[in-house]
């Protein structure tokens, strides 16, 4: 037990209040980044969505007044600090303005549309990844032989494929040449949403491809790293002093298995933290609707407050897995937390 | 089960629950019927934003675009442009308009059988109190308009004058842009105009902000269903229009539906396996998909071009660049540019060449070819890759070759950067050309492709910047009531050589106050053959100062067809009267194509 006095308790709430404290630090400098990085980039907003708008107008002076009303509702020409402010006063309200490039819509509005689309087909996608990427490494480590030499070289060539790579071959097999699956969109072409079997197996069919294009790539990257902490933990004294001690393999393998799955969970809790921006290969190749699609969308445009709000829901998203893992650590594993303490 | 999975779950029955409520004409669960369905692609790029014919920026470009051939499936204008015959056909109108004697007033009646979606009539009052809201709330059509029509009013509920803003001289400013106004800007409701003003005050902002998801339209279409996804219209069986003063019908599918792509690439993929009856996207070498392929896919013309040349892409030289102030610099790149590489490779062959149409101001289209005098301007018109002839044309003009091979005018070397936005493919392989071009006659060009973002806000502003923008690619105007002229002036009025904010053209900065004085007569020019004369001296002062050159030939819009399940699709010479332009049946008077559609089966 690590609470066992009043001792490790204060030092655990030391360790804490740090972390809490370098976590608002790094909020804060966070929130400055996603407000300032895009204003960095060349270009003039106002005069994309002008361009948009005024197509067939042939009046110079009508563009420019186009061009003067939307600088002044975007407040684009406002000094950049007082736009910051506005910016903060408006995100501790939970407001994350007008988008630019879909206005009027609001961005939350936007991104409360796209985000389930994002999680429902990462969340899965990590997790199926995740845990048959270390049943195989795991496997592979404690087998050996025949099944290592054939799964390690497919686990190196699967995790070094790119994302876009992958996608599109399964689009070219799977959806083009034997036509098993739709190769675009959430849904049907042909569909209206509805709750009927009918609409839920065509989600489901349209789900597969840009799913398995995450799942395959995660599989291989998952099983390298977790056949290499096994095979570390399996040479290591305690288990062969577990050995020497007599205790059965099925035994001594959950205690190799749990220490070598401890890097693995941190990798697993960043990349929840950072799906919602992590889909956007699979999301552009089959037009699949999403936060991926929608950030790309934002940039493109130059939409400052869609790209603010999309990175702002990542940054809290990966600082949210970081703060968790830290503290979960913390508790776990008494070294950590000493070594932070001093 | 954890909260995030309940949540995921709840969150996905709701949704389910709610979008069950657009089901109203179909059965739960029932796709919509592919017998009854026209699908579309690139004509919507993103989710709808909202209704609002006001707005500019509802991002509805399948439902609600005001242009020159302007989208009638949803809202209607008075009159709709037929890019083929260059002529104004009645829709909200009855019977043609007609000018006083002085060209300053516009008078035309409304159609009796005209109804709103709610089943009241359309009346002059509609159309006047339109462009009294268009002024007021400075929409785009009000700011666009407002410096060539002075007033709209209803004479009678049924009669319309348009009057023209006047010069101080008496005459009409431009009465072209009057006429371009009855076809390009659409009619609304006074009493729901009227609503949207209560609900926003009066705010401008708001009223142009309104998504007008309870807006009133007159068209045969209206929404049935949008999400991130798609878009879907439905047809409103009690559409005026099918009565005998109109068509006489309603259109023939149902629904309209439109699937939201991510890009070209998934358009193109869908439209192969039958997902999209109509294709309004650039399709590189559609040939083969009826060639190779054997897909029952066509275009409006059976050989290449494929298609109607409207538009003319064009490079630009930004005139302020050291030694493109000369003529003979400016026209030795331009014929020395191999323009059938660029129309076999960045348009797979969807151009009509320079020899079968040779460069002018004017597009392809038979009604522009014969606004100017051919044989005036024969001489001055060249057809590309004339590489000696540009050598001698540099050599006469004292532009020699230094001794590393490249030519210099005054002492210094000539030397250029080519560019147009990067990933815009078909225009990226353009400039690769020109730059291959100059090489061959010792011009240093290179090419460089800036973000579109990054692209548009430089060219649009003055000045250009002294280098990285020496030869830019940009567009010219396409079909509509007010071409060539409107081309015309944004290739070469002076009026935009140095402004910010410019759209419009002009923008290597080309001043020539003959070419304005021309631009500025030919609005007031009702005599056909002082207009030709006309047309055929810009063409010649065009092709003799090369400002800018075009590179393509390109389509109004793109028009390709999957006949799986509909078929009886505008084609050139199909015997319809007036002929249906290949606008995918949803612009101007291409909408005519939608009353024609047969069913394979």
């Amino acid at each position: 037990m690590f609470f066992r006095g009043g001792v490790e308790l204060k030092g655990y709430k030391q360790y804490f209040l740090r972390k809490l404290g370098w976590f608002g630090i790094t909020f804060v400098v966070a929130v400055l980044l996603n407000f300032i990085l895009p204003r960095l980039m060349p270009g003039d907003p106002v005069a994309v969505i002008t361009q948009k708008v005024t197509q067939g107008m042939t009046s110079q002076s009508g563009v420019s007044k186009i061009y003067q009303q939307y600088a002044e509702l975007f407040g684009t020409k406002k000094p950049m600090l007082e736009q910051f402010v506005l910016y903060v006063k408006n995100v501790a309200h939970g407001n994350f303005g007008v988008s630019f490039s879909q206005y009027p819509r609001p961005v939350a509005t936007i991104l409360r549309e796209s985000i389930w689309w994002t999680i429902c087909l990462q969340f899965p996608a990590i997790i199926v990844g995740w845990l048959i990427g270390n049943m195989l490494g795991a496997l592979a480590a404690y087998l050996k032989g025949r099944f290592d030499k054939v799964l390690m070289p497919i686990s190196i060539f699967l995790s070094n494929f790119p994302a876009f790579g992958m996608a599109i071959i399964l689009l070219a097999v799977f959806g083009i040449t034997l036509k098993w699956l739709p190769i675009s969109g959430g849904y049907g072409f042909d569909m209206i949403p509805n709750l009927s079997w009918t609409f839920v197996w065509s989600v489901i069919t349209h789900y597969q491809l840009p799913f398995w294009s995450i799942v395959l790539i995660a599989i291989g990257g998952q099983a390298i790293g977790m056949r290499s902490m096994s095979i570390y933990e399996l040479n290591a004294d305690y288990v062969k002093y577990s050995r020497f001690m007599g205790i059965k393999d099925r035994k001594i393998i959950t205690y190799v298995f749990r220490n070598a799955m401890l890097p693995q969970v941190t990798g697993l809790a960043l990349s929840v933290g950072t799906m919602v921006g992590g889909a956007l290969v699979a999301e552009t190749i089959f037009s699949y609707p999403g936060l991926g699609n929608t950030i790309l969308k934002g940039i493109m445009g130059q939409d400052y407050p869609l790209i603010s709000g999309v990175t702002l829901i990542v940054t809290l998203m990966v600082l949210i897995a970081n703060f968790l893992i830290e503290l979960i650590y913390g508790l776990i594993d008494p070294r950590i937390k000493a070594t932070q303490a001093d | 089960m954890n909260r995030l999975g309940l949540r995921i779950i709840m969150v996905l029955f709701a949704f389910l629950l709610a979008s069950s409520a657009f089901s109203d004409t179909l059965k739960p669960g029932d796709p919509l019927p592919r017998n009854e369905t026209l699908y579309f692609n690139g004509q919507q790029w993103g989710p709808v934003n909202g209704w609002n014919p006001y707005s500019s920026n509802n991002n509805n470009a399948m439902g609600v675009a005001q242009q020159d051939n302007a989208r009638v499936i949803v809202f209607e204008t008075p009159y709709i442009y037929n890019m083929i015959d260059g002529k104004q056909y009645a829709l909200l109108a009855d019977g043609p308009w007609v000018w006083n004697a002085k060209r300053t007033e516009i008078t035309f009646k409304i159609k009796a059988a005209a109804k709103w979606s709610d089943g009241t009539p359309v009346t002059a009052d509609d159309v006047a109190y339109t462009w009294t809201a268009n002024l007021k709330y400075e929409t785009q059509a009000g700011v666009g308009s407002k410096d060539y029509i002075d007033a709209i009013t209803a004479v009678n509920p049924r009669t319309v004058q348009v009057k023209a803003k006047l010069s101080p001289d008496g005459r009409p400013v431009n009465p072209l842009e009057v006429i371009h106004y009855l076809s390009s800007n659409y009619v609304i409701q006074k009493a729901w105009t009227m609503k949207l003003e209560a609900r926003c005050g009066g705010d401008a902002t708001k009223f142009k902000a309104d998504p007008a998801d309870d807006f009133v339209s007159s068209g045969p279409y209206t929404k049935f269903f949008t999400d991130a996804t798609k878009v879907v219209y439905i047809r409103d069986d009690n559409y005026w229009g099918k009565d005998k003063s109109m068509w006489g019908k309603l259109p023939v599918p149902k629904y309209l539906a439109h699937a939201i792509f991510a890009d070209n690439n998934a358009g193109f993929a869908a439209l192969k396996a039958g997902e999209v009856d109509v294709s309004q996207q650039f399709n590189a070498n559609i040939q083969d998909l009826w060639l190779k392929d054997k897909l029952p896919i066509s275009t409006y013309l059976p050989e290449a071009p494929y298609g109607i040349g409207a538009s003319l892409p064009t490079a630009y030289y930004n005139l302020k660049s050291y030694g493109l102030d000369q003529v003979a610099v400016r026209k030795a790149i331009a014929i020395a540019v191999d323009y059938q590489t660029i129309i076999s490779n960045a348009m797979t062959n969807q151009s009509a060449t320079f020899t079968q149409v040779p460069r002018s101001l004017m597009n392809p289209t038979a009604g522009e070819q014969a606004l100017f005098d051919h044989a005036a301007v024969k001489s001055l018109q060249w057809a590309g890759n004339d590489i000696e002839g540009a050598k001698k044309l540099l050599d006469d003009a004292g532009i020699k070759v230094n001794s590393d091979g490249w030519r210099e005018y005054n002492g210094k070397k000539l030397s250029y950067v080519a560019t147009c936005p990067n990933g815009w493919s078909d225009w990226q392989a353009a400039i690769e050309v020109v730059a291959a071009a100059g090489k061959k006659i010792g011009i240093e060009i290179t090419t460089n492709y800036p973000e579109w973002s990054v692209y548009q806000t430089v060219v649009t502003s003055t000045p250009l910047p002294p280098t990285g923008y020496d030869i830019l690619m940009m567009w010219s105007d396409g079909a509509g009531p007010t071409q060539p002229w409107s081309r015309i002036r944004h290739l070469l009025s002076s009026e935009f050589a140095n402004t910010n904010n410019n759209w419009n053209g002009n923008w290597g900065g080309y001043v020539n106050p003959a070419a304005d004085a021309l631009i500025k007569a030919i609005p007031l020019e009702s005599d056909a053959a002082k207009l030709k004369a006309d047309y055929t001296k810009l063409v010649s002062i065009y092709l003799t100062d090369v400002p800018s050159f075009t590179l393509m030939y390109r389509p109004q819009s793109f028009h390709a067809v999957n006949e799986s399940v509909w078929t009886n699709f505008p084609r050139a010479d199909d015997g319809t009267k007036p002929p249906v332009p290949p606008l995918d049946m949803t612009d101007g008077y291409a909408i005519a194509g939608l009353y024609n559609l047969k069913l394979v089966k």
